[in-house]
């Protein structure tokens, strides 16, 4: 078991129907009071801000100082993971001595596996100990963390003192309500060189604080990601004893692969829902699109999600889709084989070689190249600068904040580090040996007590380094940096915009015609019908809203 | 739910059966009652606090309904918007969608569930060997208590794509079934579901009400030539009618209550433009969306509106002459 | 008694009453005398349509609890859910009771049933019999607290607030104490207490013995059939509850079964077995399918196991009078 495998398994949300809500949710959701659009003038502590709680000052933000403790052997290409195919000799430790005064704080993160064992567990104690004050965690099913967080955050007195918040599953008024009044405003300890005495965290990009930011202020302690978050998989394994070499170049062409893989006396199936896949190989954007002549365009409104939603419906219509699709986590049929392509998170990937090699040593799955439905190349979208950041609950108790922070650093530790090494891998005899090649092999006991809890709350800037699958880091190494050689910006990539609350729920009904479309329950003149409702329950004044935004810019 | 009770009660005061004390009452200060009646109040205290305090308190809550509510600012300091809330949840188009979609499965269960424990009942009390019928009665009794998430379970593994039925469909080279993620067919689903938890348990008021009619009626109406079916027609169904009034009273006041848990699980697999009913147009309004004052406006609507129909349907039965489920003294 | 005052009726009772279930016609295997003989289609279209009601329920038990101990490979045989036994094996409960989440959620659920019953029926009998003696003073504006409840709920929206207010998010009290009264169940009880002869009662009185030793030694054994029901129902009520930990509870390790059991088996994610790792990856020749059969089974035992002692309390006519339909 291995640390950022699990931490991707946050970017394996897009396999469900979340996705689009947690697209939606991570902008959509996050709403404005109106008290927010007209106090532009922010405080003198802090940056101004303009419409949608946008920062037009970067003073809030802290310094960027870049430290690198191990050089990759495949460097981020128009932001693509760094690749590390070897350990290094040395970790350093970045942090000297453990920086906790003993305190104990509690922290809810979600989590989509088992929860590890409280009492007796070894890692715990180990990752505490380097902490020196104790993080009690409240781990929470991830596939439920949306409906777990609206209702903590209704309940704010029980709130844990330290909560891991995916983009995806922002709960609406949350830029407006929830973070003033809940979580901790951290500009007066990090705002610019102030970071400096936490170095870990001044290692973290500007992007990623930048997008933790509300309404001018530093909230959330951001866990980076890669640009690149979804991809098709298929599994090469099984192709290849069915003798199947694919070539895919367009739409129709995995489609038409996806119907010969299908064989239900085999029970197996060529595609699970592919609506992600959709959305890749149309080039949809996440949520504007700006048009040549410098209009918005909604995602719902543009050609490409007609096409993609099209596409999907055709999908469908092949009998290519298992027939459990609605009632079956997408992962447990591509593990059975019952799936043979599936869109999932680029994390899946190593997740899936630790889940399968054990008892599938032949086990292999592989990601098409990047393709546009008209045999073009595709154009990917960035996702976010962090697809997850963590907050505090608010106190008056400044040296409560400073330990929080000092732990935050610990945990910040990028790979090449001790601290990295412990939070990833455990205790080195208890959790893992050193094979030969000085590679960490797991024991049984870091399966169950090693789960990401720690790293959902903060993280250093995001490395590729599952050295322990043969082949693994270069194979995704270089594809995702073909992958991101396609990635673009989206227009408002990056800014943590808080929509107007009347506009929280508009977008809803698109994530029931995506899927009822698809299945031919309904058709696109529905998506036509759904849009005019769109337009005049809000759209327009949301375009209105972000026009303005984007005006200002 | 039906009301019990206070037969006895009113016996009691009527004098038909004996007094608790049969000393005159009346002159007994009320000091002197609450000392020797302490023990029996302090008995009812444990109850009576709890209710106080989940129902009670959480009923005065709904104030809510008439303020632009935060849960950060609480009650006390939320804004008060008048009726704002009222007016936007009447003119929201998703809440009269889940109305309506509340109204039509209670009505289509009604036609389809209601009649289905009548029929078991009748089916079940000619049955003559007690071993049989009591067997048969501890089998169709037992689904009632299982919860949703097991009954939607077993839907779904045998009537699911993966399930039983779709099993031997495949192998007979036939398509799947889609019915447990078909919106279409999704009011006959979950009535099918309805039926299979409740229809079983519900035969055991209409037993009730059979097991107390004279043998000797039917012996009467049998010797005067009356056959099986004039027997059940003027003897069985008429005995069945307060019942059913009773249970049709009631029905009317859950009308806007439909399976919250079994519509909940079932939401994702089939949208929410089919299986959005009222209560869960609330939960994911006020828990998920955070609008609290409106979720409380609509959940406070349909309160008052079922209330008001218990209350009509039971004047309207008084008015045909049936006992309802409640009188005034 | 002011005429604002509602008084409930009992149509039912009033119907049965001083006619405890009559065993008319099932004295005897015989037809009564009068009765036409049965003919044979009646009667063979009756044997279809009883056995098609009983296989309705039976036979999807059957299979689940076939396939829950059936082997991977009959399993796969069978091409999903078993109908004839095959090999037998009950690997997928060793593992359920080895791996941590279903065993622990499982503990959690007898737990809070165990606890949350005795509570209900304490203070459900308690304060049935304390409002069960006519003439008990304030008896009525009491009873009538209890009846408000059962027409008008407080809501969904302010029950969630307040009960998080209270402090009880990630309590298991949280799915114990809201619904620990049922206005319902309280008055099944007062009813049968009031049938109570009140000469034992005024008796005992005279004895010197206390309203609660009344209580608890006459009145409650003489009562156990009620008391078994209504424990029945509070008790399935408590087992069965699903949508109050959804509300309430965040914390995994404070599930009850029933959450596990819809986010292993009906939504289909991987069901955790003891090594962290998914069951059927940890113990690869166990299926899927026959660990999540087991769960269910594991969900359906404690109902199944305490129903046969209860049910033929059913037929007492106890509950008759109040029993929804």
């Amino acid at each position: 078991m291995n640390t950022n495998q699990d931490r991707q398994r946050l970017m394996n949300a897009p396999i469900n129907r979340r996705s689009f809500l947690g697209m939606l949710a991570a902008g959509a959701a996050v709403v404005g009071v109106p008290s927010l659009l007209t106090a532009c003038g922010g405080t003198a502590s802090t940056g101004s801000t303009n419409v949608g709680g946008i920062a037009t000052t970067t003073d809030h933000l802290p310094t960027y100082v870049p430290i690198t403790y191990a050089e990759p052997d495949y460097p981020s290409v128009n932001g693509s993971l760094p690749g590390f195919e070897k350990i290094p000799e040395e970790f350093v430790q970045s942090v000297d001595a453990p920086p906790g005064k003993g305190s104990s704080f509690t922290a809810m993160t979600p989590l989509w596996g088992t929860p590890p064992p409280t009492t007796g567990n070894q890692y715990y104690e180990a990752v505490n100990e380097m902490l020196g004050s104790t993080l009690t965690f409240q781990i929470a099913d991830g596939n439920e963390y949306g409906t777990t967080l609206a209702t903590a955050l209704a309940a704010p007195k029980d709130l844990p003192d330290w909560v891991s918040v995916p983009t995806w599953n922002i709960p609406p008024r949350f830029a407006s309500e929830v973070v003033p009044n809940v979580f901790q405003d951290l500009t007066p300890y990090l705002a610019g060189d102030k970071v400096k005495k936490w170095p870990n965290l001044a290692n973290i990009p500007t992007a990623a604080w930048s997008y933790s930011s509300f309404d001018g202020k530093l909230y959330g302690l951001p866990f980076p990601t890669g640009v690149i978050n979804d991809s098709i998989f298929y599994r090469d394994d099984i192709l290849s004893e069915l003798g199947i070499t694919p070539d895919v170049k367009n739409g129709q062409d995995l489609i038409d692969l996806m119907v010969e893989l299908t064989d239900p006396g085999a029970k197996r199936y060529g595609a699970h829902d592919m609506w992600t896949a959709a959305t890749l190989i149309h080039s949809v954007v996440p949520k504007w699109k700006l048009t040549d002549d410098g209009k918005l365009l909604h995602r719902v409104e543009t050609d490409e999600y007609r096409e993609a939603l099209e596409w999907n419906a055709a999908v469908f219509a092949s009998g290519a889709v298992h027939p459990d699709v609605d009632n079956t986590w997408g992962k447990q049929l591509f593990w059975d084989g019952e799936v043979v392509v599936i869109n999932d998170g680029l994390g899946s990937w190593h997740e899936n070689l630790a889940q399968m090699l054990g008892t599938n040593p032949n086990w292999s799955q592989t990601p098409f190249p990047p393709f546009g439905a008209d045999g073009n190349d595709p154009t990917y979208y960035k996702g976010n600068p962090c697809s997850i950041f963590s907050f505090l609950k608010k106190t008056d108790d400044e040296a409560r904040v400073t330990e929080l922070l000092d732990l935050a650093n610990v945990l910040a530790a990028p790979f090449g580090t001790t601290e990295y090494d412990l939070i990833a891998n455990g205790v080195e005899g208890v959790h893992f040996t050193r094979g030969s090649d000085g590679l960490p092999v797991p024991t049984e006991l870091a399966a169950s007590e090693i789960q990401p809890t720690y790293m959902f709350l903060v993280d250093g800037p995001e490395a590729n380094a599952k050295v322990q699958y043969p082949g693994f880091v270069k194979e995704s190494s270089e594809f995702t940096q073909l992958a991101a050689s396609y990635a673009v910006e989206p227009v408002f990539w990056g800014l943590q915009i808080s929509e107007p609350d009347q506009y929280a729920s508009i977008g809803q009904p698109f994530e029931d015609l995506e899927k009822d479309i698809s299945r031919g329950r309904k058709s696109l003149s529905d998506l036509d019908a759904a849009i005019e409702t769109w337009r005049s329950a809000g759209g327009e004044e949301l375009r209105t809203f972000y026009q303005g935004i984007l005006d200002e810019s | 739910m039906s009301l019990s009770t206070d037969e006895r009660a009113e016996q009691a005061r009527t004098g038909a059966a004996p007094e608790r004390r049969p000393v005159v009452q009346r002159k007994i200060s009320l000091a002197t009652r609450l000392k020797r009646d302490r023990s029996m109040l302090l008995m009812t205290v444990p109850a009576v606090a709890l209710l106080v305090l989940f129902a009670y308190i959480p009923m005065l809550g709904n104030v809510i309904a008439w303020q632009k509510f935060s849960p950060y600012t609480g009650f006390l300091y939320s804004p008060w918007v008048g009726w704002e809330n009222f007016v936007r949840v009447f003119s929201n188009p998703q809440f009269i969608n889940a109305v309506e979609n509340t109204l039509t499965i209670t009505l289509f269960q009604l036609v389809f569930f209601f009649p289905v424990p009548i029929v078991l009942a009748l089916l079940l009390n000619s049955v003559l060997s007690p071993r049989l019928k009591t067997s048969i009665q501890a089998i169709v009794y037992l689904p009632h208590f299982f919860s949703w998430v097991l009954v939607i379970t077993i839907f779904q593994q045998m009537f699911g794509g993966a399930g039983l039925i779709s099993q031997v469909l495949r192998a007979a080279g036939r398509e799947p079934l889609t019915i447990m993620s078909n919106p279409d067919t999704f009011l006959l689903l979950i009535t099918s579901q309805a039926i299979w938890k409740d229809a079983g348990w519900g035969i055991i008021i209409f037993l009730a009400a059979l097991s107390t009619v004279d043998p000797s009626q039917y012996e009467a109406a049998a010797v005067d030539g009356a056959g099986r079916w004039r027997r059940m027609w003027h003897i069985t169904l008429p005995a069945l009618r307060p019942v059913v009034i009773l249970l049709l009273i009631l029905r009317l006041g859950d009308a806007l209550t439909v399976g919250f848990e079994q519509l909940y699980l079932q939401r994702d697999a089939v949208g929410a433009a089919t299986s959005e009913v009222i209560d869960t147009y609330v939960y994911f309004q006020g828990v998920q969306y955070g609008d609290w004052g409106f979720a409380a406006a609509a959940g406070l609507i349909k309160g008052i509106v079922s209330l008001a129909l218990v209350l009509g349907a039971n004047k309207l039965a008084h008015v045909f002459g049936e006992a309802g489920v409640y009188k005034r003294s | 008694m002011s005429n604002a005052t509602s008084e409930v009726t009992r149509p039912l009772d009033t119907i049965t009453q001083g006619k405890p279930p009559v065993r008319r016609r099932r004295r005897s295997k015989h037809r009564p005398a009068w009765e036409e003989p049965a003919t044979p289609v009646g009667l063979a279209l009756k044997g279809i349509a009883l056995t098609i009601v009983a296989g309705v329920v039976l036979v999807p038990l059957y299979s689940i609890v076939l396939t829950s101990i059936s082997s991977k490979r009959t399993i796969s045989e069978a091409g999903g859910m078993v109908f004839v036994p095959g090999e037998i094996t009950f690997d997928a409960y060793v593992q359920l009771i080895n791996g941590g989440v279903v065993g622990r959620a499982a503990l959690v659920s007898i737990g809070i049933t165990v606890v949350g019953t005795i509570i209900s029926t304490v203070v459900s009998a308690m304060a049935a019999y304390g409002l069960s003696r006519p003439g008990t003073v304030w008896h009525r504006p009491i009873l009538f607290l209890f009846l408000i409840t059962m027409f008008f709920g407080a809501g969904l929206i302010p029950t969630y607030l307040w009960v998080s207010q209270l402090g009880l998010i990630d309590s298991y009290w949280a799915l114990i104490l809201p619904g620990a009264v049922s206005a319902f169940n309280v008055l099944i009880m007062r009813n049968f207490f009031m049938g109570i002869d009140n000469g034992i009662i005024e008796a005992a009185r005279i004895d010197g013995a206390s309203d609660w030793r009344i209580l608890w030694q006459i009145v409650m054994p003489i009562s156990r059939a009620v008391t078994a029901v209504i424990a029945l129902f509070y008790g399935v009520g408590y087992w069965n509850a699903f949508f109050n930990a959804v509300l309430y509870i965040r914390d995994t390790e404070k599930w009850p079964l029933q959450m596990v059991l819809r986010s292993y088996v009906l939504q289909g994610q991987p069901i955790p077995g003891s090594a962290g790792t998914s069951v059927d990856v940890a113990t690869g020749d166990i299926a899927t399918l026959a660990v999540k059969m087991a769960v269910m089974v594991l969900a359906l035992v404690p109902v199944l196991l305490v129903y046969p002692f209860v049910q033929r309390n059913f037929a007492k006519g106890v509950i008759f009078g109040a029993i929804k339909g």
